[in-house]
């Protein structure tokens, strides 16, 4: 190694405790160098040590690590010695600059959709893993019981569980209850737990209708969907979380919304299966989408519900299965459920349907609804 | 050091030398899902200090990509976890009927967020100040701006009260407050801006509503008396009507932008000039005209180029800033020091993370 190779130049310093701007002349060699100004010396400093740094064009700027401020600039061109022991400048920053700006954003952009895909994806796959208890406990810890808000009359609880005794013999769901909430709606919430609403009962035209909804809701606590459309929704929101906040919520919806569109769709055929095995009718299930999905549903549907254009999405709290395939395809899809030649019976009895459509006005003890949304 | 003929700020970039970075920042922000965003900010910023000039020298950007996304993520564990857990806690003391805790809950989240914006502003002042550089020196504050989140708030609530009339001078109070706690080398920043120039433009957002609606009044019947006399008032109302309708609309809009713009216009020219930081005094010349070109500028820029041009909003801004920027006064080289202020090792993450704007 040539330790006596001499090198010299005039750069300009900033030592980086006060502004002064110092020219002393740089003497080293390929390991150190001294800057030796009009009466002080500074150094020794080692090449390795300096940091390039950005300067305008024709000029080389650099730092010292561990020493704010200190600067050592060269003025342009420079020599080919002094050139070999400098860093330089980093672009873009880290591994880009090593393997390129192009096959950094391919590499990159490989990264970023299987980061989305198992983001969308990976719920789906965790979910089933989660231990059932876990989920019922998380369930009764939101839920609770409604703060008091579920109805049970001395006729109407029966002819409810004569209902769900048809469409979950096996008793999937723990509890499936009504929910003096005006709104026409109903949800499976975490742990196996499905709430109809009192606006779906009352508004429903006829037993059959009620079983239609609750088979779907069915479907959805069978395929575990709630549990993995919030998983997906923490996910998402983690994974998305460095973008800007308007982006990411947006693309968030957007991803939310086709996958549970698929969920929903598979919750419309469980609900299919379930009126099949157990003899009731998919049409009038049809007839009921067709109007809420028509002009006439949202004055029809009386109480609070708050979406005056879509009444099948109106609970703003309960979100996770607020993007429902449209009316239209889900009345067809229903409609084409129905076997020619085959004989169909109510759900319920007559007084029995009686029964439940008066399962919260008749029910004294009951607390008032409340509207969702805040 | 003489004072120079020229102003003392001056910026010699060019939009042509920046787009590659914009560019490939643009590139290597969507391949990252928006991740590299910090490192887009620390490049952006490096391109404009190091092409902005302060008398004899350009001034440098020593932030870095790391520091602002270590300081992202820190703000998202502290703030954004809680405020996740938070928000599932609300939804089910909705569902069990408590839905006025939860609606305190969410009062008082709201209070939480608000003091940290006041904080965050703060932070981002400080953190910028203490990455920018020139000859060698820095800035900085040794206020960690927890006193100031309160001010922040408080003021707020009360500029808000009696019809947002206070509004002004909270804004130019917690300006002065800002800036009387930041340092540059070994001098504090001193700000003595007064809202009251300002004010009389402010008024003027009280008075246009008025105006308006005596114009709205002839134009209703003008438009009356148009479709009476084009055929007897036809239910849709006639399509010229509706033109001048949406040119209404368009025009109060216009209007109260440039109120709004005109008062920010002086606002602004009396906080920095207000400011003085040893023997240096500032200054700062855009004119309510230039504001409104600057933001014509922006809409044009952005709508042009179907929203790419949006990559170049900070470009143009900070251009705006430093050609506008002007200070007075003699420099003792000697006597301006290093900055002995705490230097904090993560970058302005809060403001990232409540997404506001700083300055």
């Amino acid at each position: 190694m040539p330790l006596t190779e001499r090198i010299e130049a005039h750069p300009w310093h900033y030592d980086g405790r006060n502004a002064n701007r110092w020219t002393p002349l740089l003497v080293g060699d390929v390991e150190t160098f001294t800057l030796k100004g009009e009466g002080w010396d500074a150094g020794p400093y080692c090449w390795a040590d300096l940091i390039a740094l950005d300067a305008p064009a024709g000029e080389h700027v650099f730092g010292l690590k561990d020493e704010q401020g200190w600067r050592l600039g060269f003025p342009g061109a420079l020599p080919e010695d002094l050139a070999a022991l400098l860093p330089k400048p980093a672009r873009y920053g880290g591994f880009i600059d090593r393997i390129g700006l192009g096959r950094a954003s391919a590499v990159l952009a490989m990264a970023a959709a299987a980061v989305v895909f198992v983001g969308v994806k990976a719920p789906g796959w965790i979910a089933p893993l989660v231990p059932q208890s876990w989920e019922d406990t998380m369930g009764d810890a939101m839920a609770g019981d409604f703060g008091g808000r579920i109805c049970h009359t001395k006729e109407g609880t029966p002819a409810l569980r004569a209902l769900v005794r048809q469409l979950d013999p096996h008793g999937t769901a723990r509890s499936i209850e009504v929910a003096n909430i005006g709104m026409v709606n109903a949800v499976a919430l975490p742990g196996r737990r499905i709430v109809l609403f009192r606006g779906l009962v009352e508004q429903a035209e006829s037993p059959d209708e009620v079983a239609g909804v609750l088979g779907h809701e069915l479907g959805h606590v069978r395929h575990r969907d709630t549990l993995t459309a919030m998983m997906r929704q923490l996910g998402l929101s983690v994974v998305l979380g460095g973008m800007d906040g308007s982006t990411g919520s947006q693309v968030n919806a957007v991803l939310g919304l086709s996958f549970s569109r698929d969920a929903e769709h598979q919750a419309d055929l469980a609900a299919i299966d379930a009126m099949r095995a157990s003899g009731i009718s998919p049409v009038p299930t049809a007839a009921f989408f067709a109007r809420m999905g028509g002009e006439e549903a949202p004055a029809k549907a009386k109480g609070k519900a708050k979406s005056t254009t879509q009444p099948g999405r109106s609970i703003e709290a309960l979100d996770w299965f607020a993007s429902h395939p449209s009316s239209t395809s889900r009345q067809q899809l229903f409609a084409n459920a129905a076997e020619k030649g085959r004989r169909y019976r109510p759900a319920l009895a007559a007084d029995q349907w009686q029964a439940l459509q008066k399962i919260c006005s008749a029910d004294k003890a009951v607390k008032p609804g409340f509207d969702f949304g805040f | 050091m003489e004072e120079q003929q020229h102003s003392a700020f001056g910026f010699d970039g060019s939009w042509k030398g920046y787009a590659p970075i914009a560019f490939t920042n643009l590139l290597l922000m969507i391949v990252t899902l928006g991740i590299y965003r910090f490192w887009a900010t620390t490049r952006t910023r490096r391109y404009l200090w190091s092409h902005s000039r302060f008398i004899d020298d350009r001034l440098e950007w020593t932030g870095t990509g790391k520091e602002l996304f270590l300081g992202f993520l820190m703000v998202i564990l502290i703030l954004g976890l809680p405020f996740f857990i938070l928000q599932f806690g609300a939804r089910a003391l909705v569902m069990r009927g408590h839905a006025g805790i939860a609606g305190l809950l969410g009062f008082a989240s709201f209070l939480v967020i608000f003091y940290f914006v006041g904080i965050a502003r703060f932070r981002a002042l400080r953190y910028r100040l203490g990455r920018t550089y020139w000859h060698g020196i820095r800035g900085g504050s040794d206020d960690a701006g927890w006193s100031y989140g309160w001010s922040y708030m408080w003021k707020t609530i009360v500029g808000m009260m009696a019809i947002y009339l206070l509004v002004p001078r909270a804004m130019m109070s917690l300006w002065n407050e800002r800036w009387n706690a930041m340092s540059f080398g070994p001098h504090a920043f001193e700000s003595k801006g007064d809202y009251r120039p300002a004010f009389k433009r402010y008024l003027m957002f009280y008075l246009l509503p008025l105006i308006i609606l005596g114009c709205g009044i002839v134009f209703a019947m003008f438009v009356g008396v148009g479709s009476i006399m084009m055929g007897g008032g036809a239910p849709g109302g006639s399509p010229i009507g509706a033109l001048l309708g949406v040119l209404f609309g368009v025009g109060i809009y216009g209007l109260f932008l440039f109120i709004g713009l005109s008062f920010y216009a002086i606002f602004i020219r009396e906080a920095v000039g207000g400011l003085s930081l040893a023997t240096l005094t500032f200054a700062f010349d855009a004119s309510t005209k230039d504001w409104v070109k600057l933001f014509l500028g922006d809409i044009a820029l952005v709508i042009g180029t179907l929203g790419i041009g949006a990559i170049f909003l900070q470009y143009r801004h900070w251009k705006f800033f430093i050609t506008h920027l002007e200070a007075y006064g003699d420099i003792d080289l000697d006597r301006l020091t290093q900055s002995d202020t705490k230097l904090s090792k993560h970058g302005e993450g809060l403001l990232d993370a409540l997404d506001v704007g700083a300055f």
